[in-house]
């Protein structure tokens, strides 16, 4: 019996893009930029951040932007032992989801610790700031404990 | 038979080069918004959400449905995005028509958007592919050596494509929505303009927009209790050809003239150019407009070009079968959207609500779009009655 030809090629597809970002994402970003975390309240009076343009619930348009704290509490996490190339810190970490003081819905970040037992859910995070913030999510380098 | 349906409310953004004001979320919303608030109706009026656009890649967001439910209101609705190339717009409107013709909701949102301004649409179109030769060609390098064909065919004189050109960008003047605003086009002007794809000129394409285009589609029982007239949808047809087979006619594809025949039987439809009052016809390139007279059966095979000529499908010449009287693609094209402008356009015309582009007590008209290699078509007639 011959083997089946298996047909195999590199293949790279590149363009370049643009993104118009618009009133609410684009103030967030901004807020990056300036080192503040801003998010939004909902229909329901629940904080959002990063902010939504429209309402989960209702599909109302939001616009009560509120400003939030920097440091906040871990609600869960993954630990990462073996960081791969793509991962954003070279030493194991955690995937978490933080609620920073002042949201009510939590947003996923990295945080640094020295060992998985220092990560707890109720842990209490602080954001680190990259040394050149840009207006993008990297702008915070990551989270670490208080 | 399917159950009777109705357009019920009709939003559109303006077509503009640039939307840098909104995201893509936002400019999906703002037709929507528009479309619920010509029906007089709210999210909670709505069952379902049928989204269209073009290829992902054209802005490099993948699956745009997954993020685009909260601003399209889908919180606990079904939410389907459909997808056939530059037909999508059209065939987006007939998946919305007929999950209501079915019974299977009372009345839909349908919606579909292109932002080519954060787009690569030129190239995304043909992109090259693993194992296969790179097509690199862009759609009007697609579409020029087939237009060429149809000049050698059709014998029809050169300056037709300018004709179209110049005759939709004035129906385009009279649409503030229009992208192109060029109230004083002469055919000078486009027969000046450089030779881009060979036998098209720069005038003689469409140009690239960002835009968005919405309607509401209901039953009969809601449609009667709706606060405007709604447009009856009256015929529903798709057919599609494939795209890589070079035996095919690209000039007069089957598919168009099947997917005709089907929509015009439909709606009792024998002659037309007599019973249509107007259509809104995907006419991206210049010379689309006598090919697709005659793919559609307004004209025998090889005389499309005369009623350009003669100025029939024209407004401004008093023509007895205008075509694209919002301006058409040659005037905006959201490419995504650009299907649905055309099914929203005519139902705009049998409910008398078209504005300066109105014709003068359209009943029934004729939206169509083509997508793809001129491989997939979508069709539908709308008429002022219901029967």
């Amino acid at each position: 019996m011959s083997q089946p030809e298996i047909l195999n090629q590199a293949f790279e597809l590149g363009y370049t893009y643009t993104r118009s970002t618009g009133p609410v994402v684009g103030r967030f970003l901004t807020g990056l930029k300036n080192r503040k975390l801003v998010g939004i309240k909902a229909s329901d009076g629940r904080v959002i951040v990063p902010p939504m343009e429209y309402d989960p619930d209702t599909a109302e348009e939001l616009s009560e932007f509120v400003d939030v704290g920097e440091q906040g509490e871990i609600v869960t996490f993954a630990w990462v032992k073996e960081p791969r190339e793509a991962h954003p810190m070279n030493e194991p970490f955690a995937w978490a989801m933080i609620k920073l003081d002042g949201a009510d819905v939590p947003m996923i970040h990295c945080v640094a610790a020295k060992s998985e037992s220092d990560v707890t859910t109720g842990a209490r995070v602080r954001a680190v700031w990259a040394d050149e913030t840009i207006g993008f999510m990297t702008d915070i380098r990551c989270f670490e404990l208080v | 038979m399917a159950n009777l349906a109705a357009v019920v409310g009709i939003g559109q953004t303006s077509y503009t080069t640039k939307r840098e004001d909104v995201s893509i979320a936002g400019l999906v919303r703002e037709a929507a918004v528009n479309a619920l608030e010509d029906a007089d109706l709210t999210w909670n009026d709505i069952d379902a959400v049928i989204l269209g656009k073009a290829p992902d890649m054209f802005e490099g967001v993948i699956m745009p449905e997954v993020y685009l439910t909260d601003a399209l209101g889908c919180n606990g609705k079904p939410m389907i995005r459909v997808h056939t190339a530059g037909s999508v717009g059209g065939s987006t409107a007939l998946v919305a028509a007929s999950h209501v013709q079915s019974g299977m909701f009372k009345r839909v949102l349908t919606v579909s958007f292109e932002k080519q301004s954060e787009s690569n649409a030129m190239w995304a179109l043909s992109n090259p592919q693993p194992f296969s030769t790179h097509l690199n060609a862009g759609a009007g390098g697609y579409f020029a050596p087939i237009i060429r064909e149809y000049l050698r065919r059709s014998n029809a004189p050169y300056d037709a494509g300018i004709k179209v050109a110049v005759k939709d960008r004035l129906h385009g003047a009279r649409n503030p929505l229009a992208h192109l605003q060029k109230p004083d086009i002469t055919m000078q002007e486009v027969e000046e303009s450089f030779m881009l794809w060979d036998p098209l000129r720069y005038l003689e394409c469409c140009p690239s927009s960002d835009g968005a285009c919405a309607m509401v589609i209901a039953d009969e029982e809601l449609a009667k209790k709706s606060p405007k007239p709604p447009a009856w949808i009256r015929g529903v047809a798709m057919r599609s050809e494939p795209t890589m087979y070079a035996g095919r006619n690209e000039v007069n594809p089957q598919a168009g003239r099947d997917c005709a025949a089907d929509v015009y039987k439909q709606a009792g439809v024998s002659n037309p150019r007599k019973d249509f009052d107007c259509a809104e016809v995907y006419v991206p390139f210049s010379w689309y407009e006598p090919m697709w007279l005659e793919n559609l059966g307004f004209a025998p095979e090889g005389e499309g070009w005369k009623l350009t000529m003669e100025g029939a499908t024209s407004l401004d010449e008093n023509g007895d079968i205008p075509w694209n009287c919002s301006g058409g693609v040659l005037s905006s094209n959201p490419i995504g959207a650009s299907g649905m402008i055309r099914f929203a356009e005519v139902a705009r015309q049998v409910r008398g609500d078209a504005g300066e582009h109105q014709v003068d007590g359209a009943k029934l008209a004729l939206g169509h779009a083509y997508g793809g290699g001129a491989q997939f078509f979508a069709m539908w007639v709308v008429g002022s009655q219901k029967s």
